[in-house]
């Protein structure tokens, strides 16, 4: 893997006052798509599998439940917080949807609506445990995240729900869940990226996030109100959380107890990769969709080279690593000035 | 109490009448009278503890007063809201810039009142206004774009006199700005300023060095004691002059008296220095000595501490204890070299608090305590209970939480720390800062004892009073260097005068002054045995 070899950040910016070379791409994030770039060139060079329309859909339709649940996880860790309830809400939503469509025969649209305000509500509940209980987020989500999957089990009620009916194919991995060749899925988490990059870019309610996680104090004697601003972040989340379920169960059939089981791992490592400051302040959503697609490269990777997919934990704790590190060394050197 | 107005053509902008707080039992302000007129710069200076930040703490809305008014141009100002304040025209700039690190120069000043174009940010809009801005200060216009997190601290704190330059505020408050700052960003401070008072705006002026009111100020007010004691043009005032307000006439003599001391040379400094932050330092504490460093906040003196205690090293110079060379690199090996450190800001940097008194007593003793490598239980309580009523500590017995105990108290048990193995050299930084009154002189009693035993003790303080207490020597540093060196008796003016930059103080000799010796006695300093 001679990616690992790239440095995490280029040298630039140490005292030079400039410009960035493209108006909005951060430094973390032009390292980023080099390195998915040069990934990609590799991989196809060293198999014939990889660069065939079948195994890219294969890749982007998987990275799709993470990008979108990682579009609220950004804000979330922006504003210096962390939601590790997310896996516990996606199986929350997942039985009570897919109850809802095989049991009840809703139909897709109120189905989609369901998913979306039952996501919203679970992570209001952690929005103002956290910002008005004054409790650290990672306890709150931590707790919610035991009594979400509580809430799931007794609705599952001892068995799994099979024979889910394929209300929500259009967001499937199949056929239908196409547009143009493309996972719908997909395209879906990069629409919603680019609405949330442009607002948290240029909305002032956006920039308050991160003024909130890298001074809450200033913040609030600026005038942001910063409770808000907290909330709204962690309620977007449920909102994707609610979203990315009905990927899950696009192709219908089986939904089982253990679902979403672990995805709050795979989330939270997107966004670090992505180059988002774990405490707080810094961050975009360009770089958890790319750090999402890193993590989906690497495990397509891993199997299509026939490696042994523990290697994929060994790859993703690695990147992690680098992207932590390159923080750390980037807030040394400004410290140190 | 109010002298002739001086500057005074302009009208009043911000008038406080009457102001009172207390704080549980402590009265901070009592019935306080200040006015800020349009085009003045007003200093207000004072001790510690004399009244100044809470003063402002209630002009800009951060705290309620018990008792009287604020009015900003006439209209009275709703109390404890700094939202009310501001709108009201008053922006403070604290010492410390509250900025955000991650967004740029233009975003942080327009935080939370954006211009706006469709509801978006308009950027184009803000920068404009900014490089505006910074030019009119004469900053760099380009830093517009740079985020803040890659500004040095001093252009972070004149962005922030910019953001209160951009809100179109009436009076600005400087709370103590100059105390981070280099020579010459002080110089682009002082433009700013007098830019902004030829604009028509009240400026209220916080400083400890008083050398520079004469350069920038119209008008001083004198606090101490929760009590206007002075309002002058500073024309009228010296250096001394201000002070002898600032301390009081009262207290003469509550120096020590001269005493020989003649232990040999224990601690043996010679042309410390780092970087810009201090340089050229021979410091020499004899065994049963306490010499005392006294410097005003930023004038490097806990640089120098932090050098002592190996946590930043210093880069020249020697130091030597015993007459044997030794390096700081760490604080082990301050350890080590025989100092024993007893460090300030105690909550972040000395105690447990979640551990019990004996535990915090006995883990730098560990080997101290132990026979033959197992560790003496029964010992370590035997310990921490002699300190427990030799030093007063109040608690209710060697398994009490430190974190349960006051600060006084929290204090005596890593100061009982450092004596359970006398120390050779003990260095001390602000060894009674948040202590109250009684617990202040008990820690004052164990240093002077543990002088009298023998050890050399070098405290580092920004409390002129304890420093007058405690110290046979008082070396005074101005800006990262020794400036002058008074023997005990020596006068709190004097002292605060060559820390304060008195131009007509003369480096090196000793001032002590002889009125003032005799009246020195019953202050319970007289340690020797």
């Amino acid at each position: 893997m001679s990616v690992l070899a790239t440095r995490p950040e280029p040298a630039a910016a140490a005292t030079t006052r400039r410009r960035p070379v493209l108006r909005g791409v951060e430094g973390q994030e032009l390292v980023l798509i080099g390195v998915l770039a040069v990934t990609w060139v590799a991989l196809s060079l060293a198999t014939d599998t990889f660069l065939t329309g079948g195994n890219l859909r294969n890749i982007v339709f998987s990275v799709a439940p993470v990008a979108l649940i990682g579009i609220g996880m950004t804000a979330v860790i922006v504003t210096a917080g962390i939601d590790v309830s997310v896996g516990s809400q996606v199986a929350v939503v997942i039985v009570v949807v897919g109850k809802l469509v095989r049991d009840a025969g809703v139909p897709l649209l109120p189905a989609l609506a369901v998913a979306l305000v039952l996501g919203g509500v679970l992570g209001t509940v952690n929005g103002l445990l956290v910002s008005y209980g004054r409790i650290h987020p990672i306890i709150v989500t931590f707790g919610t995240l035991n009594v979400y999957r509580f809430v799931s089990l007794q609705i599952f009620g001892n068995e799994q729900v099979s024979g889910v009916p394929g209300t929500f194919a259009v967001l499937g991995g199949g056929q239908r869940g196409q547009l143009l060749g493309i996972p719908a899925a997909f395209l879906l988490a990069v629409v919603l990226g680019a609405l949330m990059w442009c607002y948290m870019r240029f909305w002032p309610t956006g920039r308050h996030l991160y003024a909130v996680g890298g001074d809450p104090l200033a913040a609030r004697l600026a005038g942001v109100s910063v409770r808000r601003r907290v909330v709204s972040a962690y309620v977007l989340t449920g909102v994707c959380a609610g979203l990315a379920t009905c990927v899950l169960i696009g192709s219908g059939g089986l939904v089982q107890q253990n679902a979403g089981a672990g995805l709050e791992l795979a989330v939270i490592a997107a966004v670090v990769i992505g180059g988002t400051s774990i405490v707080g302040g810094r961050g975009t959503v360009l770089g958890t969709l790319l750090g999402a697609l890193l993590v989906g490269t690497i495990t397509s990777a891993v199997t299509l080279l026939g490696w042994s997919s523990q290697l994929t934990n060994l790859f993703i704790g690695v990147f992690i690593l680098i992207a932590v590190g390159a923080d750390l060394l980037r807030e040394r050197r400004r410290r140190s000035r | 109490m109010d002298g002739s107005g001086p500057g005074g053509q302009g009208d009043v902008l911000l008038r406080a009448t009457g102001v009172e707080k207390r704080y549980g039992g402590v009265r901070a302000l009592r019935g306080v009278d200040f006015e800020v007129r349009a085009g003045e710069v007003h200093a207000l200076v004072g001790e510690n503890g004399a009244g100044k930040s809470t003063l402002i703490k209630i002009v800009s809305g951060a705290e309620t007063a018990d008792g009287g008014t604020v009015t900003v141009a006439g209209t009275a100002l709703e109390p404890g809201s700094t939202q009310a304040a501001m709108a009201a025209g008053i922006a403070t700039v604290y010492q410390e810039p509250h900025l955000f690190g991650e967004l740029d120069v233009a975003e942080n000043v327009f935080l939370g009142r954006e211009l706006r174009h469709g509801g978006r940010v308009d950027r184009r809009a803000q920068r404009a206004r900014v490089v505006e801005l910074l030019e009119q200060i004469g900053l760099d216009p380009a830093i517009a774009d740079v985020r803040v997190a890659d500004l040095p601290v001093a252009e972070q704190q004149l962005v922030s006199i910019a953001k209160a330059f951009a809100h179109s505020a009436r009076v600005l408050v400087l709370d103590e700005p100059s105390a981070i700052l280099t020579d010459r960003e002080i110089e682009i401070l002082f433009a700013v300023v007098r830019r902004l008072r030829a604009a028509g705006m009240g400026v209220v002026y916080i400083s400890h060095r008083l050398d520079e009111l004469a350069q920038i100020t119209d008008r001083v007010t004198v606090m101490r004691d929760g009590l206007v004691v002075a309002g002058e043009p500073t024309a009228s005032l010296t250096v001394r002059r201000i002070a002898e307000l600032m301390v009081g006439h009262a207290v003469g003599g509550r120096g020590r008296r001269q005493r020989a001391v003649d232990g040999e040379e224990v601690l043996a400094v010679r042309g410390l220095g780092r970087g810009e932050r201090f340089r050229g330092l021979d410091l020499t504490v004899r065994a049963g000595e306490v010499v005392a460093l006294y410097g005003l906040v930023g004038s490097g003196t806990s640089d120098i501490a932090r050098a002592l205690y190996g946590i930043t090293p210093a880069t020249d110079g020697v130091v030597a204890v015993d007459g044997r060379q030794v390096r700081l690199r760490s604080p082990r090996a301050a350890a080590a070299a025989g100092i024993t450190l007893l460090p300030g800001n105690r909550k972040a940097q000395g105690v447990f608090g979640d551990k019990s008194i004996a535990f915090n007593i006995s883990s730098a003793h560990l080997g101290f305590l132990s026979r033959s490598g197992w560790f003496d239980a029964r010992r370590e309580r035997e310990v921490a209970e002699h300190y427990i009523s030799e030093i007063a500590i109040k608690a209710p017995g060697p398994d009490t939480l430190v974190g349960n105990l006051s600060g006084g108290n929290a204090q005596k048990v890593v100061l009982a720390r450092q004596l359970v193995e006398k120390p050779r050299v003990l260095v001390m930084e602000e060894p009674t800062q948040g202590v109250d009154v009684g617990a202040k002189e008990e820690i004052h009693r164990l240093v002077l004892e543990l002088a009298a035993a023998g050890s050399a003790v070098l405290v580092i303080s920004t409390d002129l009073a304890e420093v007058l207490e405690l110290a046979d020597r008082v070396v005074v540093v101005r800006r990262g260097s020794v400036v002058r060196e008074f023997a005990a008796g020596a006068t709190q003016a004097d002292v605060l005068a060559a820390a304060a930059g008195d131009a007509g103080t003369t480096p090196g000799g000793t001032a002590a002054d002889p009125t003032s010796a005799p009246t020195s006695a019953p202050t319970g300093a007289g340690g020797t045995p």
